[in-house]
């Protein structure tokens, strides 16, 4: 017995070591106090695969090379090997984000509900939708998500705006993008979990032990994402991402804006996790404000307190406290952010309505962005109404360049994609009848009386540049929330008996009325 | 071994089918014989149908309010689960909400204007660090014009998408009076403090939107309207700059009083809707047994639980009074008048009347004001409870009752029950007038034999019934109704309505005397107009009110009741006289209320321009042109 657990307990003392030599495993959490009193945190898991690159998918039908990985994601990697997978990005949110109060997030993907996206390669015995059939099932398995459920339903290909964020290998066959988002999608512990097995340390030691779902789940805002891309020189990356937004003013009787580890995470970072090349806490100090942070940062940098926990000898607990008690501003402006854009779904009929977009340009210089709508069949457009205007007058120059892929009914979900010019200072309406499909009584989902709800619009801010169609900065994607729409729904209590009765109903009475009206029984004598 | 075979027994039945299906000239002959037979059995007796059917109809509608005809109200949907959870709502929550209160006083004391109102408004939600915005409205109406400001601010519910949002809403003019000026000051210091409460806790599955509505009606209305994006004539309003999801529920809070005994629920929205009748049982079950506040409907007390505020009528013997049915049914009865009262103008009860127009239920919570017991403590736990159990939803209120006569707080009327009572009586009025049809058809041809003695073998004759006549009259009567609506609804005819509406109800009592002048159809063979006219006016009016039935009951029970005889007893006479005052009863029938409503016509034009109500057009162009077509039949000729 001796022996075996020494021997163990060598090995675990020797695997990083052998693991370093090709795969590099980071963390960080960073917090960051916002302007109305809540607390933003973000955690990063990044795990690099040194001189690793994406498998071709032309080496489909030939075997595999071995995956022998020490802290990147076994489960992970299969399953990219498997569909040749060049980059990938799942997102998993619940909750909107409000830009307007919280600036920009640190990771772009905040549409609520799931969002998956990817590049893969072309020219494979097995099609790019057949593997990003078998992809999106597979990681369904993996996250306990309904992905599965991203059908052709919800697919498409909006290759400019969800450009690459890694290289693409120069392969002969060209690279395709799929596509598709789940707003219903609930996220809760049961995704948390696989998350966590994913990571080398799990939530046993390092930054991941904060990762407590009791807390998490309480914030207002959460999301979780993974990202796999592919660094040319460097190697495949994994990045895995929790952020969350909590309020401590929430349950605060003192109204202080205080927060600590306790009271964000319940729990503290007891041990540093041992794989971990580094293992960092930074926290963004307040400007103009009065504050107290303990413990003693190791070092600050460009206004961020820094903890290395690498180096901690006892269970660290930051904690931020406000000797004020906080007051909410009554204008609240970012910088990060060029516009605010609200999107609404107008009209309370269960046949049309309108589709409404306001976008409010802060910055004093005229803009371009790039407007995308990836809709379900669900909800159809009617392009020839698409308009804009500026206090109710209408303008022809704002919308250009539109891209519109129709929608099939019951297979293949609208793809609009417009560039939008918005002046300075100024909102801008945008308006699009819109007609709510009259669905087949089996496509109904449970609870057909709650409507569907539909992905979120992305705006891109784009360059301004000749070339306007690439997107300045890829990350700075901005989502709308999602819509809810109404169609006309059955009683689904007692479908076929109300049936049933109105048809029989119906016929009797025509039947009879008709009868009456058209046939005439006289007694004629025949002599 | 003995045995019946059964092959034999099967084919005797067998034979007997095949011969039901077979047509001998014979079977033939007898069935179309006892078919005359059940139809001249039936039109020999129509006027005793008639007459049966007008009874039970009418008295079927004063059977109503029966204590033992109704049913209790029960939960449908099993989702909201009402009175199941703990309130927080708590003494430190009345306090701010006394403090609001405080605020409130002083703003409605120094006449603050409503654009400085809402800026107040606006800035304390924002301290609770919800969004809050402001919006300006004008109505430009026959009234003149009415501008407002609305202040409203959404909670946007922690982890939630923001597809769904949950109303609370306060106007600022409390309902008492109809609207006459009362200020809502402690509805409106009960949003307020709710809205700080509410954001502290973090189980709200949907976002809350806070409306504190100026006006009475007119505000929400114009916050409803930009918040659907529907537009209307003569409404301009701002865009709302903070949205949310659909809207499935919303609670409006009037409470004016300084205490109130009693909370009273009203529920009736505008053209004759209702809401889910589940939202009205779960604010009666949280507020009974969440927050110990004993429920009524409507304003006045139930005698049964308020013995001492309650005054017998002075009509009815006290003997009779002291039997407890009796004095329930007076109760009942008192309900289902109110009801019909609220609903037949489709004017609906108060603010949350206009949710349903777009497909939210919604109801108001009315404080009776009283000096106690009740106050913040009481309404601030039923509100909160509320919006925990409309929280629940999963999917918008489908199951319960969109079509119900509520009787009592826990009691009412299924459709079956109430619908019957005006469907009679339309279908009375249907016979009628199909019966004069036919009678119109045929003459005896020893009608008019000259020695004036019927023989007892009178042959009857078809002759035409020419309806171009009076297809053009009933078309020119309800072109004449529309006239007088668009001169109704004029600002010129509101502002001098006291001298314009005599002259306007002598113009149109005048206008169709010109059916004395209409000749008399000479020949014999051809049917005389009154009688078409009657049957074309008699089918109508049963059509109109058998389609009323389903969008607005009270309406149809009133044109029922007022429709139902007068039509049918319309009939031209020989005297001149005769015919006149026949014809004047009918004109004041269908034009009184240009002399003797002049309040009402108004309140319903006003409802027409800034609410959509559809009643004070279909007062004018159904409902008069009936009963004058009705006046005219008297005037033809015989």
């Amino acid at each position: 017995m001796w022996t075996s657990g020494r021997i163990a307990h060598i090995l675990l003392l020797c695997s990083p070591i052998f693991a370093l030599s090709a795969e590099r495993f980071d963390e960080t959490l960073s917090i960051n106090t916002l302007q109305d009193g809540k607390v933003s945190s973000k955690f990063t898991f990044t795990t690099l695969l040194k001189g690793a690159s994406p498998r071709n998918p032309k080496t489909l039908d030939e075997e595999d090379e071995s995956q022998l990985y020490t802290v990147f994601p076994l489960g992970l990697g299969q399953i990219l090997r498997e569909y040749a997978v060049t980059e990938l990005h799942l997102s998993l949110n619940t909750g909107r984000w409000n830009y307007d109060r919280w600036g920009y997030p640190e990771e772009t993907g905040v549409g609520t509900g799931a969002e998956l996206w990817a590049w893969m390669g072309d020219g494979a015995i097995r099609t790019v939708d057949e593997r990003w059939k078998g992809l999106r099932n597979a990681l369904a398995g993996l996250f306990c998500t309904s992905l599965g459920s991203m059908d052709d339903l919800r697919t498409t290909s909006p290759e400019k705006t969800f450009v690459p964020e890694g290289s693409l290998p120069n392969w002969d066959a060209p690279h395709q993008i799929r596509h598709a988002s789940l707003p219903s999608e609930n996220v809760c512990t049961e995704n948390l979990t696989p998350f966590l097995k994913l990571l080398p340390c799990k939530s046993l030691s390092g930054i991941a032990t904060l990762l407590n779902p009791h807390k998490l789940f309480d914030a207002d805002w959460h999301g979780m994402s993974v990202h796999v891309l592919w660094r040319g020189d460097e190697g495949v990356e994994v990045r895995l991402t929790f952020q969350s937004v909590s309020d401590p003013l929430r349950s605060a009787v003192t109204r202080k804006q205080d927060w600590s580890f306790e009271s964000l995470f319940g729990r503290t970072i007891d041990r540093p996790c041992p794989v971990a090349e580094t293992s960092e806490v930074s926290v963004t100090l307040p400007i103009n404000a009065m504050y107290t942070i303990q413990p003693e940062p190791a070092r600050v940098e460009n206004n961020l307190a820094k903890f290395d926990v690498k180096e901690i000898s006892e269970p660290l607990l930051v904690r931020m406290i406000w000797p004020r008690p906080f007051s909410y501003p009554q204008t609240y402006h970012s910088e990060a952010t060029p516009f605010s854009v609200r999107r609404t779904l107008k009209g309370s009929s269960q046949a049309w309505g309108q589709l409404s977009l306001v976008i409010e340009n802060h910055r004093p210089t005229s803009m371009r962005a790039m407007y995308l709508e990836t809709m379900p069949w669900l909800l159809q457009f009617h392009l020839h109404t698409l308009q804009a205007r500026i206090d109710g007058v209408l303008q022809d120059k704002i919308i250009s360049n539109v891209q519109y892929m129709p929608s099939v009914p019951h297979s293949r979900p609208t793809t609009l994609q417009a560039i939008l010019t918005l002046p300075p200072d100024t909102s801008v309406h945008i308006t699009m009848d819109v007609t709510k499909a009259f669905l087949r009584y089996t496509e109904f989902q449970p609870d057909a009386q709650r409507g569907w709800d539909l992905p979120p619009a992305i705006i891109t801010p784009l360059e301004d540049h000749d070339n306007y169609t690439i997107p300045s900065y890829s990350e700075k994607r901005m989502y709308t929330a999602n819509l809810l729409v109404e169609q006309a729904t059955p009683d689904f209590s007692m479908p076929y008996n109300v049936i049933i009765f109105t048809c029989s109903l119906i016929a009797f009475i025509f039947g009879s009325i008709f009868n009456i009206l058209t046939r005439n029984f006289v007694l004629v004598k025949v002599d | 071994m003995e045995q019946e075979r059964p092959p034999s027994k099967w084919k005797n039945i067998l034979d007997k089918l095949r011969n039901l299906g077979q047509i001998s000239p014979d079977k033939t002959r007898r069935t179309i014989l006892r078919r005359r037979y059940y139809v001249a059995l039936i039109s020999r007796r129509l006027t005793l149908i008639e007459i049966i059917l007008f009874l039970i109809g009418y008295l079927w509608l004063l059977v109503l309010p029966l204590p033992r005809l109704g049913q209790r109200t029960y939960m449908d949907e099993n989702a909201l689960q009402p009175a199941q959870v703990n309130t927080y709502w708590n003494w430190d929550d009345v306090h701010a909400a006394d403090n609001y209160l405080d605020h409130v006083e002083r703003l409605r004391d120094n006449n603050i204007t409503s654009a400085k109102r809402a800026e107040w408004l606006q800035t304390e939600l924002g301290k609770h660090g919800i969004s809050a915005s402001t919006q300006n409205y004008t109505f430009s109406t026959s009234f003149g014009i009415v501008n407002g400001t609305n202040t409203y601010a959404i909670l946007a519910s922690p982890r939630h998408s923001g597809t769904e949002a949950i109303v609370i809403s306060a106007s600022w003019i409390s309902r008492i009076g109809e609207g006459n000026g009362t200020v809502n000051v402690r509805g409106v210091s009960t949003v307020l403090a709710l809205a700080g409460f509410l954001k502290r806790y973090s189980h709200w599955g949907k976002d809350i939107v806070f409306v504190l509505s100026d006006g009475y009606l007119e505000g929400m209305q114009a916050w409803l309207s930009s918040y659907h994006g529907t537009s209307q004539s003569g409404l301009k309003v701002d865009p709302l700059e903070l949205t949310s999801g659909v809207i499935w529920t919303a609670l409006n809070i009037d409470y004016s009083g300084h205490s109130f005994s009693h909370l009273g629920i009203f529920f009736e929205a505008l053209n004759g809707r209702l809401p889910n009748q589940d939202l009205m049982n779960s604010a009666d079950t949280i507020a009974r047994y969440t927050a110990g506040v004993p429920v009524i409907l409507y304003d006045h007390l139930d005698p049964e639980e308020e013995p001492a505020a309650y005054e017998a009528p002075w009509w009815l013997p006290k003997a009779i009074h002291d039997i407890k049915e009796v004095r329930s049914y007076l109760y009942q009865a008192k309900n289902v008048a109110r009801h019909i009262g609220y609903q037949y103008n489709g004017r609906g009860s108060g603010v949350h009347g206009l949710f349903r127009q777009f497909r939210i239920d919604a109801i108001t919570l009315y404080g009776i004001p009283a000096m106690g017991p009740h106050g913040f403590h009481a309404i601030g736990r039923t509100v909160e409870s509320t919006l925990r159990t409309m929280n629940n939803l999963l999917e918008r209120l489908h199951a319960s009752f969109f079509f119900y006569l509520q009787t009592g707080p826990r009691q009412f009327l299924k459709i079956g029950l109430y619908l019957p009572s005006a469907i009679l009586i339309s279908v009375a009025l249907m016979f009628r007038g199909l019966g004069t049809w036919v009678n119109a058809g045929w003459i005896s041809a020893n009608h008019n034999s000259k020695d004036g003695a019927l023989s007892k073998e009178s042959t009857w004759r078809s002759r035409k019934r020419p309806i171009t006549g009076t297809l053009s009259v009933m078309i020119a009567m309800h072109a004449f109704g529309a006239a007088l609506f668009a001169l109704v609804s004029s600002s010129w005819f509101i502002s001098n309505i006291e001298t314009l509406a005599p002259i306007a109800f002598l113009t149109a009592f005048v206008l169709p005397l010109f059916a004395l002048v209409i000749p008399s159809t000479k020949s014999e063979d051809v049917a005389p107009m009154h009688m078409i006219l009657k049957t074309a006016n008699l089918c109508l009016t049963s059509t109109v009110i058998s389609i009323i039935t389903l969008m607005n009951f009270s309406l149809a029970a009133v044109l029922a009741v007022v429709l139902g005889i007068p039509l049918v007893i319309s009939s031209p006479s020989s005297k001149m006289s005769v015919r006149i005052a026949k014809y004047s009863a009918y004109a004041l029938l269908a034009l009184g209320w240009l002399l003797f409503a002049q309040q009402e016509i108004v309140k319903s034009v006003w409802s027409w321009q800034v609410l959509l109500v559809w009643f004070a057009p279909f007062v004018c162009i159904v409902y008069v042109p009936l009963v004058l077509q009705a006046g005219i039949v008297c005037l033809l000729q015989p």
